[in-house]
């Protein structure tokens, strides 16, 4: 039985044009709520771990893909790369759930930007993520 | 299109669905002194076609999992955090190869460690705490 929790907001477009971004996805790109930059996807039965949760693998590439999308919006579409990711698991994800990046800048330079998301599916935080990337 | 092991490595036995997803992961070495690898395919890579960071960080997880398994004789156990550096790109073909370091081991505290080399090179490095179940 299909219920509005498993859904993406109207709007959501895809950032998974390929490659394992799209094979480890789909992920979305949703509105974004000031100047938090706001990414989704919904779990799938093969983004679980044998424990039945969200494997962290999963939250990992999201944070990868949700922070880099930001990285390049933030400078004006330049490619860069990731350098660093620190990523806390903070509570488990579960089957059907529509997981939410929240992305800030919190310094750009002329080379490096930094960055930090929290991970959420509605008021629950599944996980904290910062990192550093490099423009090329 | 199953990967063939390289020589000297056997399949590691996977259970999660993500891992099977993203597999094969091959293995050599004994319990608690494993050495894990994949080989980098098109499913693996970005649209820069060089191997992508969710990639690594979906590996790092799963083969520092084997070694904590391994380190608490398979009692339940999850990621609590992962920092991850990345230091070079990787290319489809690429063998890429880890051998976990069990840093300390508390009773419900596991640090592990992992540098991921191809063809000797560096191109990743991580650590990692993992927490024991139902240990305070």
């Amino acid at each position: 039985m299909s219920t509005t929790v498993n859904a993406l907001p109207p709007g959501a477009e895809t950032v998974s044009i390929g490659g394992f971004n799209l094979f480890a996805g789909p992920f979305w790109r949703l509105a974004p709520d000031g100047e938090i930059r706001r990414f989704a996807f919904v779990v799938a039965e093969k983004h679980m771990n044998g424990s039945g949760n969200l494997h962290g693998g999963v939250l990992m590439t999201f944070s990868d893909v949700a922070m880099s999308q930001t990285a390049r919006a933030a400078n004006g579409a330049r490619p860069c790369n990731t350098v660093s990711l620190n990523c806390d698991f903070i509570g488990p994800g579960r089957l059907g759930d529509v997981v939410e990046a929240r992305v800030r800048v919190t310094r750009q330079t002329r080379t490096m930007i930094f960055l930090s998301a929290d991970i959420v599916v509605g008021e629950r935080v599944l996980g904290v993520a910062t990192g550093l990337w490099k423009l090329a | 299109m199953t990967p063939v092991p390289p020589p000297g490595f056997t399949s590691t036995h996977l259970i999660d669905p993500f891992e099977l997803h993203v597999g094969p992961i091959f293995e050599q070495g004994v319990k608690g002194a494993r050495r894990f690898a994949f080989i980098v395919d098109a499913r693996h890579i970005n649209m820069r076609g060089i191997l992508h960071g969710g990639m690594l960080m979906t590996f790092a997880d799963a083969a520092l999992g084997q070694a904590a398994w391994d380190a608490c004789d398979h009692a339940r156990c999850v990621t609590l955090t992962m920092q991850s550096q990345f230091i070079a790109p990787a290319k489809v073909g690429d063998l890429v190869e880890v051998a976990p370091v069990l840093t300390r081991r508390t009773r419900s505290l596991m640090f592990l460690r992992g540098d991921f080399t191809v063809v000797g090179e560096p191109i990743y490095t991580v650590s990692s705490v993992w927490k024991l179940l139902g240990l305070d």
